[in-house]
């Protein structure tokens, strides 16, 4: 559903992501690590589209995302850490705009609605401005936006940044009930709990490379570390030197 | 439904809720706006009325004749009274509003003198002088009837000439010309700021809040937004400049402006023009979105965009205020002048003498700067370096501060960064803008020669060696080869008559001033031999060094990483900017071009050497010109356009020279 070929993007002389290849398989959670800078975000956005990458191929559901960017988006959904809500727009407009533009039909869009707002226990906050909601209703709208075309691949830039518990629980429920329907999921993220949680397989970036890569088990295994988080500075330390 | 009328909905609905735009949109046209010129008209109408109704106390020193006394008692505006002490100080402290000090008589033909004394900053002053002054004329206008009827003659002899003032104008054309004057600046900012705030929220604001990112993972052409926002900033700045009209002619139709009633004026705009008006809006609306659109994109936070946009709204604002000065003739050069096109048309509109041609070209060419600035939009919202650039550019590790570059100084370290060369720039403009004129006016020629070699050369060279820059890189102390010396030599030879060519015919639209240039023939014209060689030393050699160095040394160095043409293009502009006057703007289209065509041949060759040679061959020509008895007739009008039998040899000496430097191996093939 995902696959990554020898991806390079470079920023001036810095190559912020090189030769990276990997793949994520429908009903699969892939969890990104890496530190700060590492490249995490560029990969990912080259995968959104939103970048070009300066080498190598990337492919949402065999649609290469260079040539055919549009059918790309179609097949994906992508949070960025950032969320992404328009301020003055209510949480039922915010999602119903995007649905709009995935080109939903006005009767399919309404039922879709309703089900996103139920699902995600919008209904309280629905009719409210985006600007006015905590960070907690905030995530949900906008996994509900990503969601609206209910695409087979999910990209989520670091999705429970900044969350409490109880949202960061929200995200998690979706995530295993995403893969549970046979979505692809690719997400970064710095919580090793999360990737120990949720994901089947893990990659490490340092310096935009890959760095390792497996099932977290596999990883600590590998490393002989006590902890996944062990493993991970190993590796991090090492690719850094 | 398309992509990009679904995005246009969506951020009007957003816009809609905004309330910052809401009160430039609504409440600033529709309420506050004509709510202060009403009311700072009742209050200018109550204060004129408060001085009116209180005659303006007048006193008479000398020897004042009883005759003159009665008639100043009998006028109803003003009042005699009596103060003790120096009459400046009575009029100071306002006890008297103005004071006649009238001679004595020495005989019945005599002139009698009378001084009126008044306080020039003081409206009451001013009017009680005004009373004062009247009622003294009607005295003296007896006093001449006295006489003439002493000698038996009639009045009419002392009054050979009648004459009197008959405007062929009717009061709505006065009131119109008065109208067109200001309106159209107004309308033309009332547009630009409609456009301005949504434009920066929907591209730079959108960037800050990231939900930019999160659009363009829509399946949604990039094209298609810019359409939806263009669209968007579009209808709100004409929906911004429509209300704004409908006011002024809500104000000015129904006749709600008492003052102008008052002095006479019918101040409405005619009603065929107001549709016209509107139309002509609504490309400069479209004009304002995509420039702004496209400019704002570029900035990654409300606040950055709106730093960015502001001096650009300031250069918009100055070809819009063009109708207000006097002496400017409107015709197509103006017309096809982006926003000054539009601005005089509101005039002529506004006065009922806008004609169709003039029309037709203001629209087109508005309609194809806005296309334009359109394209500009659209191309930064397809570039990925524009859109999250910032987001993740590491920063350099091994780019030495300014302290480090001072204590590495002589050792090369690469050339100033664009920022750094242009904030040089600007130091020395200023350094020149308050330093040189003081050397100019004290020392003369003396004077400029000293500001040359000492605020922009020394500037230049401690600028260069203190920021520990590479001296050769950055001043492109290149030797220039035999190919790129004759180049340079055919592109000035051609040059040179293309900028007297752009002064001509730019002669036509801004008005010529001549005591300016008769000040600079002064300067440049030599008697003698030492004088020519003076004057080649001061205005041709200095100049090629000094100014070239900071130019299409520093300036061109620092800019180098550019693109090609932005770096030759900004180069000229700044040039061109630097030789502007306190008198006039002539010179700055020829010496820009001027500096675009040196700029150009100095980042071809990478030798500065070529610019010094240009530039000297430029300004010895125009002093040897102005020096020779024979040449300086034919050369000397500035109205009169170049020889024609000189433009086929300029234009083939600038291909020529073109070529040949095109052929040139680029620095990097060295």
């Amino acid at each position: 559903m995902i696959r990554l070929h020898d991806i390079t993007k470079a920023y001036g002389p810095l190559k912020a992501v090189d030769r990276l290849s990997l793949s994520v398989e429908a009903g699969e959670v892939y969890a990104l690590l890496g530190p700060n800078g590492a490249g995490k975000t560029t990969a990912l956005r080259c995968l959104a589209t939103l970048l070009t990458p300066d080498g190598g191929s990337a492919a949402i559901c065999g649609v290469d995302v260079t040539h055919d960017p549009l059918g790309a988006r179609r097949r994906l959904a992508f949070l960025a850490a950032s969320m992404g809500l328009y301020e003055r727009l209510t949480a039922r407009e915010m999602i119903g705009y995007f649905g709009m533009l995935q080109g939903l039909d006005a009767r399919v869009l309404e039922a879709r609605l309703d089900e996103l707002i139920e699902l995600f226990g919008i209904g309280d906050f629905a009719g409210r401005l985006c600007g006015r909601l905590s960070t907690g209703q905030r995530q949900r709208v906008s996994l509900a936006r990503a969601l609206v075309h209910d695409p087979p691949v999910l990209i989520l830039d670091e999705p429970t940044l900044g969350l409490d518990v109880l949202s960061g629980q929200t995200i998690y429920d979706f995530i295993r009930r995403e893969r549970e329907r046979g979505k692809a999921i690719l997400f970064s993220t710095h919580q090793m709990d999360e990737v120990d949680l949720l994901a089947d397989r893990v990659g490490v970036l340092g310096k935009g490379r890959l760095v390792a890569e497996g099932s977290p088990a596999e990883l600590v295994a590998s490393r002989g570390a006590p902890t996944l988080a062990r493993a991970f500075l190993d590796l991090v330390t090492e690719s850094q030197a | 439904m398309s992509p990009w009328w679904i995005v246009c909905r969506k951020e009007l609905r957003e816009t809609l809720r905004d309330r910052r735009t809401l009160l430039m949109m609504i409440v600033v046209p529709v309420l506050l706006y004509p709510v202060l010129l009403i009311v700072s008209e009742q209050l200018l109408l109550f204060g004129m009325r408060q001085l009116e109704a209180d005659p303006a106390a007048v006193a008479v020193m000398g020897t004042a004749p009883p005759e003159l006394l009665d008639l100043i008692r009998e006028s109803e505006s003003i009042r005699l009274v009596e103060f003790a002490g120096e009459p400046e100080a009575a009029i100071r402290s306002n006890s008297v509003s103005a004071v006649a000090i009238v001679g004595a008589s020495g005989g019945p033909e005599d002139t009698r003198d009378v001084t009126l004394l008044f306080d020039a900053t003081s409206d009451r002053s001013q009017r009680g002088h005004r009373a004062l002054s009247n009622v003294i004329g009607n005295w003296g206008d007896a006093l001449l009837a006295q006489r003439l009827e002493s000698e038996g003659l009639p009045t009419s002899f002392a009054t050979p000439v009648a004459m009197a003032d008959s405007s062929i104008a009717r009061p709505e054309e006065v009131g119109g010309y008065t109208l067109g004057r200001l309106l159209p600046l107004l309308l033309v900012v009332m547009t630009l700021l409609g456009t301005f705030y949504p434009a920066i929220d929907l591209a730079a604001g959108e960037k800050e809040r990231g939900t930019l990112e999160t659009l363009l993972t829509a399946p949604v052409p990039p094209r298609a937004i810019v359409a939806g926002k263009f669209v968007t900033v579009a209808i709100i700045g004409v929906v911004v400049a429509g209300l704004n009209l409908g006011s002024m002619i809500l104000i000015f139709q129904t006749g709600m402006l008492q003052f102008a009633g008052a002095v006479g004026l019918e101040v409405s705009i005619p009603i065929a023009s107001i549709g016209i008006i509107f139309l002509t809006l609504v490309p400069l609306a479209v004009l304002f979105g995509a420039i702004f659109l496209g400019l704002a994109v570029r900035s990654t936070s409300f606040k950055e965009a709106q730093n960015a946009l502001t001096p650009v709204s300031m250069l918009v604002v100055i070809p819009a205020m063009l109708p207000i000065f006097p002496g400017i003739e409107f015709g197509p050069l103006l017309a096809i002048t982006p926003v000054a096109g539009v601005s005089f048309f509101f005039r002529d509109l506004m006065t009922g003498d806008a004609g169709f041609f003039t029309g037709a070209l203001v629209l087109g060419s508005t309609a194809a700067y806005a296309a334009a600035a359109l394209v500009f939009a659209v191309r930064a919202f397809g570039d990925e370096r524009i859109l999250f650039g910032g987001a993740e550019q590491p920063v350099p590790q091994d780019a030495p501060s300014w302290i480090e570059r001072i204590r590495l100084r002589g050792r090369g370290a690469g050339v100033p960064r664009p920022d750094q060369a242009l904030a040089f720039v600007v130091f020395v403009a200023l350094l020149y803008f308050y330093g040189g004129f003081q050397l100019q006016i004290r020392l003369g020629m003396g004077g400029l020669l000293a500001a040359e070699w000492t605020l922009l050369l020394l500037p230049a060279v401690l600028f260069v060696w203190l920021g520990g820059f590479d001296v050769r890189e950055t001043l492109s102390l290149r030797r220039p080869n035999h190919r790129a010396l004759a180049g340079a030599v055919l592109l000035i030879a051609g040059a040179t008559p293309a900028a007297w060519l752009i002064g001509w015919l730019q002669s036509h639209v801004i008005p010529i001033p001549w005591e300016f240039l008769e000040g600079l023939e002064e300067l440049v014209t030599a008697e003698s031999l030492p004088k020519l060689a003076w004057l080649l030393l001061v205005l041709a050699v200095t100049p090629a060094i000094c100014e070239e160095t900071v130019f299409r040394g520093v300036l061109l160095g620092g800019t180098r990483s550019m693109e090609p043409w932005r770096v030759v293009l900004l180069n000229g502009i700044i040039f061109g900017v630097f030789h502007l006057s306190f008198e006039t703007v002539i010179q700055f289209l020829p010496t820009a071009s001027l500096g675009i065509v040196i700029a150009w041949a100095v980042w071809r060759t990478g030798s500065i050497w070529v610019g010094m040679i240009m530039h000297l061959l430029n300004n010895a020509t125009i002093v040897v010109l102005a020096s020779s008895p024979g040449l300086r007739e034919s050369f000397s009008n500035p109205e009169a356009p170049p020889p024609l039998w000189l433009l086929p040899f300029a234009a083939i000496a600038l291909f020529t020279g073109f070529r040949l430097m095109n052929a040139l191996p680029t620095r990097s093939e060295t």
